[in-house]
């Protein structure tokens, strides 16, 4: 290990292992440091990703961190008597092994030439005149320091490193929702990603169902911060009250929250960039992170590189990065931000009504963006709802 | 806030290790990073809690118990 580097990133999740290999492949001297003594253990995730993301990404994943092959989606009405589907070129997709995929990343970004430290957690950020200049860290029992011109954050959900570098990133209850999984056996899967929503089974959330195999699933509920009870609470009712899950067993729990509000209002400092969940780039629909987090690593990777190798990595230099990530990906965010927020304040009938019109082709629409053939539709059924509705017009 | 200053020192959070699956919910959103995910267990520093339950509310095992 050394004393001074270009770029510390912490957190070996997907942001950071991504962020790590690009500014490694751009020339960085760059320290990748984890807490946990295995990369990718334990599981946080839904484990979903569009194979479309490959391509944009440029990422190969390997058959072993495969665990299934998805052709779309099913969305099912709170009273159950509606699904509607969604299965076309862009909706495939895989449910991933995470403990795999996201030690084959911290693995490319080390034959990239960034070094990499398991075990390790940073307890101080240093700051030197206002400005982010290192960490201190404790791996696994020995204390140490080391130098950076630029610190990455990419610490997940917690986004404690921000926060000990004076950025206010704590997630609020409200823009919140928090998860739990199971991951299950005996569970019969098709294809098909599931997902159930009702205020009552998961509120200001939704029930997934992500096939792992033929007869393996992660079932899980995300409810929202502010709602009564806990989201252990809910799983356990979804799961007994379903006849379906009768002979299941649970082989893995897994959770967290997942920020489902607007990305934090600044992503950089002097010396600091904030990538991933720990950033709040999260898909405020349905809650995946990975490729939000790969996307906005990959970019803030590249940045921190080039500001290294000029020696400019104050605030001012280092906003390339959110620059060029709010111009790429914000339109997007806060047209399904809209949509979370209208999807807030529909209750179970609202939902029913909806489901009854909603056609296939319909849900496509939706899903692309555009709001407007599918609102009027709802409308022409539910006159009422136009006021909350409207907003998407 | 009066009471909260009181309260200061004195903890009504209790984090039960044997529920906890360590998912660092409760740390994303402790105001005062008075919560600090170690690998397979939560630190918890009473001298900077508040007391607000914030973690209570979050923990998605339920494995924090709040007690006014």
């Amino acid at each position: 290990m050394k004393a001074d580097y270009d770029v510390i990133v912490v957190g070996a999740g997907p942001g950071g292992s991504f962020a790590a290999k690009k500014a490694a492949k751009a020339g960085a001297s760059v320290l990748l440091i984890d807490r946990r003594k295995e990369l990718g253990a334990p599981v946080r995730c839904g484990e979903g990703l569009g194979s479309h993301w490959l391509d944009e990404l440029g990422l190969k994943v390997s058959p072993k961190a495969i665990s299934a092959e998805i052709s779309g989606s099913v969305l099912y009405s709170p009273n159950m008597k509606r699904e509607v589907k969604i299965q076309n070129p862009e909706t495939r997709g895989y449910v991933i092994d995470r403990k795999v995929f996201d030690k084959d990343l911290a693995i490319d970004a080390g034959r990239a030439g960034a070094e990499v430290i398991a075990k390790t957690e940073v307890y101080e950020v240093i700051k030197k005149d206002g400005k982010v200049c290192g960490v201190k860290a404790n791996c696994a029992g020995d204390k140490f320091e080391a130098n950076c011109k630029v610190l990455i954050a990419a610490d997940g959900g917690e986004s404690t490193i921000a926060r000990m570098a004076g950025i206010d990133s704590t997630a609020t209850l409200y823009d919140t929702d928090f998860g739990i999984e199971y991951e299950m056996v005996n569970v019969d899967c098709q294809d098909l990603i599931e997902i159930y929503f009702s205020k009552s089974a998961a509120p200001r959330g939704y029930v997934w169902v992500f096939p792992k195999g033929k007869d393996v699933a992660n079932v899980g509920v995300g409810i929202g911060g502010l709602e009564q009870g806990n989201a252990v609470e809910y799983l356990d009712r979804f799961i007994k009250n379903n006849k379906r899950f009768e002979g299941a067993q649970t082989v893995a729990i897994k959770g967290g929250l997942i920020p489902v509000g607007e990305p934090l209002k600044e992503l950089v400092a002097d010396g600091l960039m904030i990538v991933g969940t720990a950033a709040h780039q999260v898909d405020p629909i349905h809650g995946g992170g990975m490729a939000l987090a790969m996307e906005a690593g990959g970019i803030a990777g590249e940045v921190a590189a080039k500001c290294a190798a000029e020696e400019k990595t104050d605030k001012k230099s280092l906003y390339e990065y959110e620059s060029i990530w709010r111009k790429k990906v914000g339109p997007k965010l806060m047209r399904r931000l809209r949509l979370r927020k209208v999807l807030e304040k529909l209750d179970d009938n609202d939902f029913n009504a909806i489901f009854e019109n909603l056609t296939d082709k319909d849900l496509d629409e939706l899903i692309k963006g555009d709001y407007k053939p599918v609102v009027q539709k709802v409308l022409f059924k539910r006159p009422q709802l136009l006021k909350v509705l409207s907003a998407l017009l | 806030m009066f009471i909260i200053e009181e309260l200061k020192g004195v903890s009504l959070i209790k984090i039960d290790r044997h529920r906890c699956i360590y998912c660092g919910a409760c740390v994303g959103v402790c105001p005062k990073l008075a919560l600090i995910l170690k690998e397979t267990f939560v630190e918890y520093d009473e001298k900077k809690c508040i007391n607000c339950g914030m973690c209570a509310k979050a923990c998605p095992m339920k494995a924090i118990d709040f007690k006014k």
